[in-house]
């Protein structure tokens, strides 16, 4: 059933209840919530592309200051808020601040809900609490790297951020510790490579996704994913150029901290990571012209 | 003009239920699409009436969102994410069995126009459950070849979303105007209750 | 303890600047002659910071900050020409040009394109950009006015901006998002906007250009002059670009307090019908026929056939006419003639309306001042001057209530008696309605009431000031009972002789068909005129003179402000018409010895002290009447 409905089907059940509406629970208190369906943008997940969204336009990020607390939605202060914040927050209500606290690092306190994708055995979202080692959450719940394959590379926080390898697996699932290690834990998506994976082509993936998503309102994002998707084609396709890695690393100067906003940003930090630990591979593609992975590709199940 | 009365009401409705009439421009946009399974520039035009709106401002707005049809195209929508965690489970062999079952490439529609097959670098939001593609805006996850094949067979026979369920029309409220919205969107949800 | 204070002290380039708050950090750095360059920053429109070109660095702030965007704080430091801002520079042209065509040898932009320009003082000598290009439609019509290329494009959105926030019409909008962005209109419907040939000035690309202009010349072979509109009564400030002496173009020459750097399409797109094809002789009707003559011979002929009629004689000048024009030609019906028949009514044998000093009380720019501004008559205000709407617009957005109202007592009602400062904006038609409105108001409000009235004409206001009508003379002037008729009314008071003086295809006489009829009875029509005219066949005497463009002199707008034109182009050996004005009152006897325009003026001005030429380019200054 498509999310929608089953919100509308939970606000339904609310309103019924007397949980929202007019006078909740005879307390004399009117609240109510309104779902309001986007249309494809992730852009939208920026917090002020959610607001111009929400205001009928294109969801294209606004300057900020000013910050949406001081004028967001109509020009109103505006609190906004992840789904991942709004889920937790029953259950500190329920069980008090404490309980949570107590739970987690010093730095990261609580759980946190991980989406691992990918090459394991058991992918799915699973619940950990924060500091966790990512080995763990890799080898004991998602049951290890499939078809008995061993690890080459994971993606720890969600489409933008670094590579991480093998070498990292006892780093706590907490954005301190992730972040020492040279990535984010950022939306805790974690995507797991084994052996045979070509991360040229998980790159180039990531990085038409972000092409795909640029809402084309800054220069260098909109032309710089553009850019670099072509390079990243030509280089997976067999077509690559001897320079292309250093010219991916250049424009990734061009664009990160340039951009209006964190996507044209982010759009270069899984690239240039791979670029780091990879060069080899570029240069593999480059040098054979053809992916040196093409003929380990999953067949459908 | 060519919308249907009870579509217009409910564009109507949106209109009322935000404080700027702009906001309603999506949820309008998806009224249209509910009735007729795309977005013509006819009817942008009439939105634009609908919602006192110039007709530049909704066109910019509906093509800027991926999920508004411009053209009739097949009867059912199917979608194959092949962003980096499906690719990593075989989006691409997924796509090419698609294409050789249903005998088209991705952005064509099948001779009996039952269905239009697209793929799409946008991660659709099931990486854990990958591969996966989107019918009709319903997800179909941890794809194989005897899970596709089913799904193409209902398919085939299946009338279009927009053609089983017809949009009705939005429920007088009752005393309470400023919130009429919340209340007027109710029948939508349950209309799509099986 | 700190003085407070709302200035603000800051470095650029290790150079120190006090500004005011709220300052750009673009305009202070352009207050030190540091240029910071930009393409989506547009003075006038609200920062979007989307094309990134003016990043610079600031002390403590992690990242590269859009100087068009960041508001300047006290103690900040700006750096523009770092080795980091430099390359990145490079690295943002080399991202526009990636898919720029790069067509400039075809471009009319090319040689005033900042795209262009900005590429040679920041960009790159080559594009690492090997792939082939992103191809969009080219010169695709938007109106028969403008061409989009939307190749060139760089979705820096100033036109789109200007759609929403300028005119306020919407008509521009970003289509799809990402690399398949593009502009254009509703559903490609040809675009209607009245201001169109704005978005060619304010695009930093060759993507919006002019059809007109289309192929005509190279910015630097063009021959610029500064002057005024001819369209209407506005008066806003052009250049008019000529090439060969042809006219190629007007552009909008920036007068805060008149045009806010804005033209209309209407003004902006009239001069072809200044373009001057040959030149022709005077011509002197003999037997029937008209014969070519020297002006000498023709001045000669009408003065014999004028003194004939003498007080009988009827003098016709355009609204478009300069005030000298039009103060010697009063005086050559009034003192030479001894005739009180003027008029510079238009339309089918209307006669003039006539102005009173305070029809232009309310300065153009001081609508944004207003908290409420009737528009009395609503769009037919605006038709007859157009960039008035922008005015409007601009106001409205800086919270005057503007009530476009087509019956004054609706216009009484909108206005609360709390309000402290009224404009009232017409036009000359409704007089009547706008002058009791204005008493009424200044009953029932706090604060003034002003109004602002639209003449007929770029120089409809200087034809009454000057006192081209029958009513008043120069300066309002008492005639003491000597008053004459008007247009109409010339038949009925027996006019045996009539001399026309054109002065702009844009205004002309336009003879009704009953006007041609009792014309053509006439005993002397002598027509002065800058091109062939559908009065030709009716004149005895036919002197040709020169049109709005090719002239020097001031005319005044709406508000009662003197402004300068000056001929854009060179009519060779047709006459200036205030030289033929003299010329036809000297054949009289009159003893005139004007040598150039600005002797005329010395003159008027000593009849008109209102006009003095010390001031040339402000408002007449009435309440210093004697």
């Amino acid at each position: 059933m498509p999310q929608t409905e089953l919100l509308e089907t939970a606000l339904e059940e609310a309103r019924a209840a007397g949980y929202i509406g007019r006078n909740v629970l005879g307390s004399g208190f009117d609240v109510d919530v309104l779902l309001h369906r986007g249309a494809g943008a992730y852009i939208c997940g920026e917090e002020t592309a959610l607001l111009t969204s929400l205001e009928g336009y294109r969801g294209e990020p606004r300057l900020k200051p000013p910050f949406p607390a001081v004028k967001g939605l109509y020009g109103k202060p505006t609190v906004v808020n992840n789904v991942e914040t709004l889920a937790t927050l029953p259950h500190i209500v329920r069980n008090g601040p404490d309980w949570f606290a107590a739970m987690g690092t010093p730095t990261g306190k609580g759980t946190r809900v991980w989406c691992m994708s990918g090459h394991v055995n058991r992918p799915g979202n699973y619940e950990l609490e924060m500091g966790t080692p990512i080995r763990e959450l890799i080898y004991e719940h998602g049951g290890g790297i499939w078809k008995g394959r061993s690890l080459k590379a994971f993606q720890p926080g969600g489409a933008s951020m670094m590579v991480l390898l093998p070498e990292h697996l006892d780093v706590g699932l907490d954005f301190d510790a992730i972040a020492k290690a040279g990535s984010m834990a950022g939306a805790g998506a974690m995507m797991v490579m084994d052996e045979t994976t070509c991360i040229v082509d998980v790159a180039r993936r990531l990085v038409k996704f972000f092409e795909h998503e640029s809402c084309g309102k800054c220069t260098p994002c909109r032309e710089g994913t553009y850019w670099m998707a072509n390079l990243f084609d030509r280089i997976e396709f067999g077509e690559g150029k001897p320079g292309d890695p250093d010219l991916l690393l250049d424009m990734g100067y061009n664009i990160d901290g340039r951009s209006f906003c964190p996507l044209g940003d982010a759009s270069t930090w899984f690239p240039r990571s791979v670029i780091k630990y990879f060069r080899d591979e570029f240069e593999q593609h480059i040098v054979e012209k053809a992916c040196p992975f093409r003929g380990e590709r999953e067949a459908v199940a | 003009m060519s919308l249907r009365k009870e579509t217009v009401a409910m564009i109507r409705e949106y209109a009322r239920r935000y404080p700027s009439a702009q906001s309603a421009i999506i949820p309008a946009l998806w009224a249209v699409q509910h009735e007729q399974g795309y977005v013509t520039a006819e009817s942008l035009a009439e939105i634009a009436t609908h919602l006192e709106l110039p007709p530049s401002l909704i066109e910019s707005t509906s093509s800027f969102y991926s999920m508004f049809l411009t053209r009739p195209e097949g009867r059912h929508d199917v979608v194959i994410c092949v962003n980096a965690p499906c690719g990593l489970r075989g989006a691409d062999e997924v796509l090419a069995y698609c294409e050789r079952t249903l005998g088209i490439r991705a952005g064509q529609t099948t001779q009996d126009g039952a269905i239009t097959l697209r793929s799409t670098p946008e991660c659709l939001g099931a990486c854990g459950g990958a591969p996966m593609m989107q019918v009709d805006h319903r997800f179909e996850e941890n794809l194989t070849s005897e899970r596709i094949d089913a799904v193409f067979e209902r398919l085939r026979t299946e009338p279009a979303p927009h053609e089983v369920v017809k949009p009705k029309a939005v429920a007088p409220v009752k005393g309470e105007k400023a919130r009429s919205g919340v209340e007027g969107a109710r029948p939508r949800a349950r209309r799509t209750q099986k | 303890m700190a003085v407070v204070t709302d200035q603000v002290t800051l470095t650029v380039d290790g150079q120190s600047v006090t500004v005011a708050k709220g300052t750009l950090i673009l305009d202070a750095a352009k207050k030190l002659g540091i240029e910071i360059p930009i393409f989506c920053s547009h003075p006038k429109m609200e920062p979007v910071a989307v094309c990134r070109m003016c990043l610079v660095e600031v002390e403590k702030m992690p990242k590269l900050q859009p100087a068009c965007a960041v508001y300047v704080m006290d103690g900040m430091v700006v750096r523009t020409r770092t080795e980091q801002v430099q390359r990145y520079q490079n690295g943002v042209l080399e991202f526009l040009l990636a898919n720029h065509p790069l067509d400039c040898p075809i471009c009319d932009k090319g040689g005033e394109c900042p795209l262009q320009d900005q590429t040679y003082t920041y960009g790159p000598g080559a594009s690492r950009y090997d792939f082939p290009k992103k191809h969009f439609d080219k010169a695709v019509p938007l109106s028969d006015k403008i061409l989009l290329d939307r190749e060139r494009c760089v979705l820096c959105w100033r036109c789109t901006r200007f759609s929403a926030e300028i005119s306020g019409e919407r008509e521009l909008a970003l289509i799809q998002r990402g690399k398949d962005t593009i502009i254009g209109t509703f559903n490609d419907q040809p675009a209607r906007s009245e201001y169109q040939g704005n978005w060619t000035e304010i695009c930093p690309v060759g993507a919006l250009t002019s059809r007109q202009y289309r192929f005509i010349s190279r910015p630097w072979d063009l021959d610029r002059t500064a002057t005024i509109c001819p369209g209407c009564s506005m008066g806003c400030n052009v250049h008019a670009d000529a090439r060969h002496n042809r006219l190629g173009r007007f552009q909008a020459r920036e007068n805060l307090a008149v045009d806010d750097g804005w033209l209309c399409d209407f003004g902006r797109y009239s001069f072809p019908s200044f373009q001057r094809e040959g030149i022709e002789r005077p011509r002197v009707r003999r037997d029937g026929r008209l014969e070519e003559v020297s002006y000498e011979e023709a001045m000669a002929a009408a003065a014999q056939s004028l003194r004939r009629a003498g007080p009988a004689t009827a003098g016709w000048a355009s609204p478009a006419a300069t005030n000298e024009e039009l103060f010697l030609f009063q005086r050559l019906l009034r003192e030479v003639l001894a005739t009180p028949h003027l008029d510079h009514g238009r339309g089918r044998g209307e006669a003039a309306t006539a102005l009173e000093p305070d029809d232009a009380a309310l300065p153009i720019a001081d609508l944004e001042r207003c908290d409420h501004v009737l528009l009395l008559g609503g769009q037919a205000v605006i038709d007859a001057a157009p960039v008035l709407h922008l005015r409007l617009f601009k106001s409205e957005r800086k919270g005057v209530r503007v009530h476009r109202v087509d019956d004054a007592r609706a216009a009484l009602e909108a206005v609360p008696a709390e309000a402290q400062a009224v404009g009232i904006v017409s036009s000359l038609g409704r007089k009547p309605e706008v002058d009791s409105l204005q008493g009424k108001l200044a009953r029932k409000v706090k604060g003034s009431v002003r109004r602002l009235l639209v003449p007929d004409g770029p120089n409809g206001r200087g034809a009454t000031d000057l006192g081209f009508g029958p009513g008043r003379g120069p300066g309002y002037a008492s005639l003491d009972g000597k008053a004459g008729r008007a247009r109409p009314d010339w038949e009925a008071a027996g006019v045996r002789a009539l001399y026309l003086f054109e002065a702009s295809p844009l205004h002309d006489f336009q003879a009704s068909g009953e006007e041609r009829e009792w014309i053509q009875r006439l005993e002397t029509v002598v027509l002065q005129r800058p091109r062939p005219s559908p009065l030709d066949d009716l004149a005895h005497v036919i002197l040709p003179g020169r049109a709005f463009v090719e002239k020097a002199g001031t005319v005044t707008n709406m508000e009662g402000r003197v402004q300068r034109i000056r001929p854009a182009i060179d009519a060779a050996v047709v006459r200036d018409d205030w030289k033929i004005l003299q010329g036809v009152a000297q054949a009289l006897g009159a003893d005139w010895r004007y040598r150039d325009p600005d002797e005329v003026f010395a003159d008027l001005s000593r009849a008109v002290p209102a006009y003095r030429a010390d001031r040339i380019g402000e408002r007449a200054l009435w309440s210093e009447r004697a």
